[in-house]
């Protein structure tokens, strides 16, 4: 269970250092848990996020890939789709069955074939454009809908902060 | 819990016991030199204890008569070495004292060979392993503890003592089959190939083998004279411990050989071992219940209610290997293998494990996989894990399919088998949940304590006896199909009252699985900054001190980095040598890794500086004037 598990993060951690999707970087801080990896995703060009270095923790389970694992943020996220805890909510990450929004298809959630880059591009691409029918954050996607300066000013504080600068 | 207990308890370490013990022995031995010096000493003692007025038959038998004193003492001064040992070793054993040190001494020698081996083999114990050994030791004395004075009902304090060796060295092999368990299933789930330590987890286990089968021999060598029960119950521990140490062999026999973890080698080798071992504790329990014949007393309660549990893990085994080769054979039956050509012809990997096919399972999408990939995760989603196209579409409609299972139709399952009628066990009745036994170890042993054991159950309210059958139907298929709720299944089991039908509906992909909620983690904080942030909002920066804030705060990461130019550097060096290499060993992983995240949250920030730096610069310049107080 465990064994085919690891030969296939193994196989992807590889893969992500060999070739790395750009401002990507992710893999295992401590391989003696091979199970818990972190991310660091830089914040897509052109948007708000723009610059930043978002650091987060992705968890597989045991038997990964057949379940997705569980991402989430260690740095102060402000977005709709993100939960203020940290954790992301996207389609990729759900298991086939369950549909907690409702409204994907099943082509979008998890399947075997998904890969650890594929969850990260999709994160980059969610940074880039939220998605606001997603109430993870109902504050945040409220403001993103109606007070788009005034989100862009947190992102831009939160950027500063992924990056160890004082808010200006 | 007794654990918690023993924890507070300000136990010595290892150190100080054995420096205690060896202490105790030694002047044990003084004493009893000194005692044996005198060659008078038998007559002494024997008086002595005459004197204590502890008449019983035995020690007058001892003694001598007066008369008999002269030729003894004359023999005595001319005694050798070894008739001296002797000599005290006799002493040592007949004064209790000293007995008592020497088997001290020997638990401590156990301990530290205990102690030994685990460094030996384990290196330090992950806090898990320590967690696990210490509940089974807990759980070991409790049982045995039942054993010795509920089941085998000794008297004697000859008798204790022997079974508490034989248990104590059982206990040990136990303990090192756990532990051996444990760091096995750590070590193939860890990513090196640590074949240094499988190989003297090997060695370890060979080692638990033969301790058995010499405990073995010692059984047949004392226990058998000692009456078949006793010969039995003292074999079934032996078997018990060789049961499971068999099945880690075998599982580093099946990994040795790169054996599909999913595949039927390794299903049929876990379902052998699991059925011994339960069969093997079951008829072991079920002995000592017929054996402790009164049948009310609180020995026989917890021995019952152990029994019922094997029962139900053992019925719960053999209808999960059932609902198993349901699944297999509706594997078999739907997608065929795919051909020679085709597994030549498709160049990719399986996409769910991502290694090489050498014979691969067709889709009727015409996606192929592992067999072993694919039952996995036919078991969790009937779709195509590529294409994602549904599975029982393609599959014949359900009215056409014959009913899956050839298996004769599961018969309603029993109820959960119900314990014997116990007038001393109050808990049948609904209301009350828990087990309350009050052990009185005066009855046995007059020096036993008395004490009280209260046994939760845990069991799911279920009211009408039909709930309660749909219920176990229910958990039975959630083991195969774990991603659906019990609800789900019991309102599907409602309707086709057969856990084979269920399955078949899941299958078919009638069926969804729970509506997945992400429970919220509690362990991780919520507001985790990255550490240099905290560095960097640290001084107080003003608008007009752009370039002396870009240096400061850069200096608390990476010197190299303070400067954009710097850090492009950084990039370049990065391209030539970090990326590109992916390190064999993990610690050298680990560090590059490390490496480039640092590289490219310093490129990160040099980047952000530098375009800021003239939007700070057009600011500056619209503030004539210099701010004090930094702009929140
Ligand atoms: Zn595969
Ligand atoms: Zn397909």
């Amino acid at each position: 269970m465990a064994g085919s598990a690891l030969r296939r993060l193994m196989a992807e951690y590889k893969q992500l250092t060999l070739n790395p999707p750009e401002g990507i970087i992710a893999g295992p801080i401590n391989e003696e848990n091979f199970f818990e990896w972190e991310a660091l995703i830089t914040g897509p060009e052109g948007t708000c996020f723009e610059g930043g270095i978002f650091p987060a923790k992705l968890l597989f389970p045991p038997d990964y890939p057949l379940s997705p694992p569980k991402m989430q943020f260690i740095c102060e996220m402000f977005h709709p789709n993100i939960y203020s805890d940290g954790r992301v909510c996207i389609s990729i990450l759900h298991a086939p069955g369950d549909d907690p929004m409702g409204y994907e298809s099943s082509a979008e959630r998890w399947s075997p074939v998904q890969s650890v880059e594929k969850i990260l591009l999709s994160v980059v691409s969610m940074l880039a454009e939220p998605n606001d029918e997603s109430g993870a954050n109902v504050d945040a996607a409220k403001m993103w809908r109606e007070d788009r300066e005034q989100f862009n000013k947190i992102a831009e504080k939160l950027v500063r902060k992924t990056l160890g600068l004082p808010s200006p | 819990m007794p654990v918690t207990l023993v924890d507070r308890l300000p136990l010595p370490n290892l150190k100080v016991y054995t420096a205690g013990s060896v202490l105790l022995l030694s002047v044990a031995v003084y004493y009893a030199i000194s005692v044996t010096n005198d060659p008078n000493w038998r007559t002494n003692t024997t008086l002595q204890r005459q004197e204590a007025a502890v008449v019983g038959s035995d020690v007058e038998s001892v003694i001598s008569p007066p008369t008999v004193l002269a030729p003894v003492y004359a023999a005595n001064d001319t005694r050798n070495l070894t008739e001296q040992v002797v000599e005290v070793m006799t002493f040592m054993m007949q004064e209790p004292l000293c007995m008592w040190s020497v088997i001290n001494m020997a638990y401590c020698s156990l301990g530290v060979a205990g102690l030994a081996v685990q460094r030996l083999v384990f290196g330090t114990l992950r806090v898990s392993e320590a967690q696990r050994v210490k509940d089974k030791f807990w759980n070991y004395v409790f049982y045995k503890f039942i054993f010795v004075f509920g089941v085998v009902n000794v008297q004697y304090m000859d008798e204790v003592l022997l079974w508490c060796s034989w248990f104590t060295l059982l206990g040990c092999l136990h303990l090192l089959a756990q532990l051996c368990k444990d760091r096995f299933e750590y070590l193939s789930s860890s990513p090196q190939t640590a074949r240094w330590a499988h190989a003297r987890l090997v060695m370890l286990l060979v080692g638990i083998l033969c301790a058995a089968a010499a405990l073995m021999v010692a059984a047949v060598r004392w226990g058998l004279p000692a009456g078949r029960d006793t010969f039995a119950f003292m074999a079934a521990e032996c078997a018990l411990v060789c049961v499971p140490t068999l099945h880690v062999v075998a599982r580093s026999v099946l990994r040795a050989r790169d054996a599909d973890a999913a595949g039927p080698a390794a299903y049929y080798t876990h379902l052998v071992f699991d059925s011994v071992a339960l069969v093997t504790e079951l008829a072991h329990v079920a002995h000592m219940v017929v054996h402790s014949n009164a049948l009310v007393s609180m020995a026989s309660l917890v021995l019952l209610m152990q029994l019922r549990h094997l029962l139900h893990a053992l019925l719960a085994r053999l209808r999960r290997h059932r609902l198993y080769t349901a699944l297999a054979d509706h594997m078999s039956r739907n997608y065929p293998m795919a051909s020679k050509e085709e597994v030549e012809k498709n160049e990719d990997n399986c996409a769910i494990c991502w290694e090489p096919m050498k014979e691969a399972r067709k889709l009727p999408c015409a996606h192929l996989f592992h067999n072993s990939c694919l039952c996995r995760w036919v078991q969790q989603d009937a779709s195509c894990p590529t294409c994602r196209r549904a599975l029982s579409a393609a599959a014949p409609p359900a009215a056409t399919l014959p009913p899956l299972p050839q298996l004769p139709p599961l018969a309603p399952l029993p109820p959960l088998p119900p314990l014997p009628a116990d007038p001393a066990d109050p808990a049948h009745p609904a209301p009350q949940p828990n087990h309350f036994f009050h052990f009185d170890g005066s009855r046995y042993v007059s020096w036993l304590p008395s004490f009280s054991v209260e046994v939760t159950r845990v069991r799911a309210p279920t009211a009408p006896p039909d709930a309660s059958q749909l219920d176990a139907m229910a958990r039975q298929v959630q083991q195969v199909f774990p991603q659906f709720t019990l609800n789900a299944l019991a309102s599907d089991l409602a309707q086709t009252l057969s856990p084979d039908l269920t399955v078949d509906n899941i299958l078919a992909g009638r069926l969804l699985p729970r509506q997945h909620l992400e429970e919220p983690t509690s362990s991780v904080n919520t507001s985790v900054i990255p550490e240099t942030a905290t560095n960097g909002t640290s001084d107080t920066t003003t608008p007009t001190t752009t370039t002396n804030n870009s240096s400061t705060s850069s200096d608390s990461l990476d010197a190299g980095s303070s400067t954009p130019e710097l850090a492009s550097q950084h990039d370049e060096q990065m391209g030539e040598s970090g990326a590109v290499q992916f390190c064999s060993s993990a610690a050298e992983r680990e560090a590059a890794l490390l490496r480039r995240k640092r590289h490219l949250l310093a490129a990160a920030r040099a980047r952000y500086l530098q375009q800021h730096q003239q939007r700070r610069q057009q600011y500056q310049q619209q503030q004539q004037f210099p701010q004090q107080q930094p702009r929140s």
